[in-house]
Formats: C-alpha cells, structure tokens, sequence
C-alpha cells in the first residue's frame, strides 16, 4: 500500500548565499582587507573605473574581474601590476558567494588593503546575490538612456554609492543627467550620486574621496 | 534571468528530501518566492519542466507562492508589510506605509525558500 505525506523543508536557497557572503567578510575583515562590488551595465565603465582607481589611489589594491569570459578583463587589470584573480560565470548572470570565496582564496589578501569585486554587466540579477563586499558601487552611464534607472529600482535602493559617467556625451545621446540623479534619489534619497567622465578624467577624485571615507567610516 | 541556477537548486533540494523520506514518487512541491527576488516565476516553472524529466518530479505540480515585502523602517520604526508601487513584480519601490519613507531595512521579500512536498510513499503500517 502506498500513502501520501506531506514533508516540510524549509530550504531558503538564498540564505545559503547570504551565509557565505557573511564569511567571505569575516575572511576580509581578518585579513583587513576593505572591498568594494563594482556592479553596473555592460559598458558603463566598471572596467575602466578600477583600472583609474588602481592608478590612483594610495592604497594596495587587489581585483576579482568577474565576467562571462573574464580573461579579457583580468588582463587589463594585470597590465597595472596588481594581484588579479578571474573568475569565469560561463552561462551565469552574475558572481554569487560562493565564487568570490574560491577567489579569496586564490589571492594574496596579506598584500591587500582595498579589493574591487567586478561583477557581471547587469542590472538585474547581481541584486539576488549578496557577496559579503563592505560597500556596493553601481556604475551607469547616459549612453544607457536616461530611463536606466527607473527601469531597475532594486539595485539603486541597495547600492552605497552611484557613479554616472560619460556625462561629457549626454546631450549626444540625448539623455538628461538631471533625470537620472533625480531617479537615483526618489529611491534612495541619501545615496552619493558622482557624475563622471572616466575618459577626461572628470569626478574621479570625488569616487576616491567617497571611498576612502566608507574606508574610514568601518 | 539566473531562474536556470534557482530551478537546479529547488530541484537538487527537492530530490534529496524525497531521498530521505523515500517518496516513491513527487506529487506537489511548494516554493516561496520573495516579491523583491529577481525570479519570474513563469520561467522558474517552465525551467522546472525541463529539467525535471526522468525524475521523482517529472510530474509534482509546481505552486509558488509570493512572498509579500516587509520593512523596518529607518525613519519612523514601522515594522511591518510594506507599501510597494508597481504592480510589475520587477519594478517594485519599497516604501514605507506610515511615513513614506524610502530608506527602509527589508525583512521579507527576499527569500526563494522550498518550503513542503506531498509524497507518495510505502505505506509500512498497512
């Protein structure tokens, strides 16, 4: 004779993330290392940013280049003489926890003060995955369209700090900047929001300001 | 857009839960999906499907329930269901419902939890 049952379970596939992403900021804080996921569209500037950032900031920098193939990017970073490690997401859309923990482990976070987490371009899924970064940087640009931010609310309420950039090229592509701003700040009214042009070298400086404060701040 | 993953995840759960209780077959599966989860549910069903075949849970019926978003809130102290705007399960602004406050901590609303199954199993007291 067969019988039916019913089995609770209970099993929050999220938490398991977020329990790795809790460890992976134990293993940093240990090694007090300050990090920073680096989230953004596809071309908005996230690459060039970090690789600013490491030219100049005072501070021992490391990268995790996370990317569908990530070869391309670990290699620019490598070109600036800092420890780099890839990580490969193949199909996926996004690093979860669990790919940043192998990568910890792969670099040498004694030699570490400050480490950038480059996430996937997207807006959409990075915000499901905490990875245990102590401050998230969401980079856009205008050539995005200026409804960019509207159209992904969640990864704006969650972010620490938004940078705008190629602001020089807004009125080419017909974006209004002041619209993005002011939708950053409808849905997360205290955020810092920079406006930047990586590329003539415009609101860089305020991006190191902002970090080293959240750096101070922990 | 990572629905595929997720689906893996439930089934992988789902399957070693059955294991353990040796169900003989899966009738029905529960999920609570968080109204804030960057999950459609629609592909998380299809994607069920698919990979589902030749399985325990070729044919368990898929339910999924919403998970409502709550907050704390920063400014006032409201705890409790949130306001939501946007009734498009991906363009969700959390607010809170007292103050109007947007700086809100969110308590629920993020979870993707598998939360029962009904099995068939052999029935040993019969």
């Amino acid at each position: 004779m067969h019988k039916i049952a019913d089995v609770e379970i209970q099993h929050d596939i999220m938490v398991a993330n977020r329990k790795l992403a809790r460890q992976n900021q134990r293993i940093m804080d240990q090694k007090e290392v300050f990090s920073v996921d680096v989230l953004g569209a596809i071309g908005s500037g996230k690459t060039s940013l970090i690789e600013k950032l490491i030219d100049h900031m005072d501070q021992k920098i490391g990268v995790i280049a996370g990317d569908v193939i990530s070869k391309y990017d670990a290699g620019r970073f490598e070109s600036h003489n800092v420890p780099v490690v890839g990580l490969n997401t193949g199909k996926e859309c996004h690093l979860d926890a669990h790919l940043v923990e192998h990568a910890l482990h792969d670099l040498p976070l004694e030699e570490i003060d400050l480490l950038f987490i480059e996430n996937v371009g997207n807006l959409i899924c990075p915000v499901d995955f905490d990875l245990g970064s102590h401050l998230r940087m969401v980079v856009i640009s205008v050539s995005e369209g200026d409804d960019t931010v509207e159209k992904h609310p969640l990864i704006f309420q969650d972010a620490d700090l938004v940078v705008i950039n190629k602001v020089d090229i807004a009125d080419a592509v017909g974006a209004s900047v002041e619209k993005m701003v002011d939708d950053v700040k409808q849905l997360n009214p205290d955020v810092q929001v920079i406006l930047s042009s990586l590329k003539l070298g415009k609101g860089l400086d305020e991006i190191i300001t902002a970090i080293e404060s959240y750096i101070g701040k922990k | 857009m990572h629905e595929l993953s997720m689906a893996q995840a439930i089934v992988d759960t789902v399957l070693d839960a059955a294991k353990k209780n040796d169900a003989q077959e899966i009738l029905e599966v529960t999920v609570e999906v968080g109204k804030l989860t960057m999950l459609n549910p629609e592909q998380l069903k299809f994607l069920m499907d698919i990979i589902t075949e030749d399985t325990l849970l070729e044919n368990a019926e898929l339910i999924i329930e919403e998970i409502a978003v709550e907050i704390k809130c920063s400014s006032c102290d409201f705890k409790g269901k949130a306001s939501t705007e946007g009734s498009d399960h991906y363009l969700t602004i959390v607010k809170c419902p007292e103050c109007g406050e947007r700086n809100v901590e969110i308590t629920k609303g993020r979870e993707c939890n598998v939360k029962n199954i009904r099995i068939e199993k052999v029935d040993e007291d019969a």
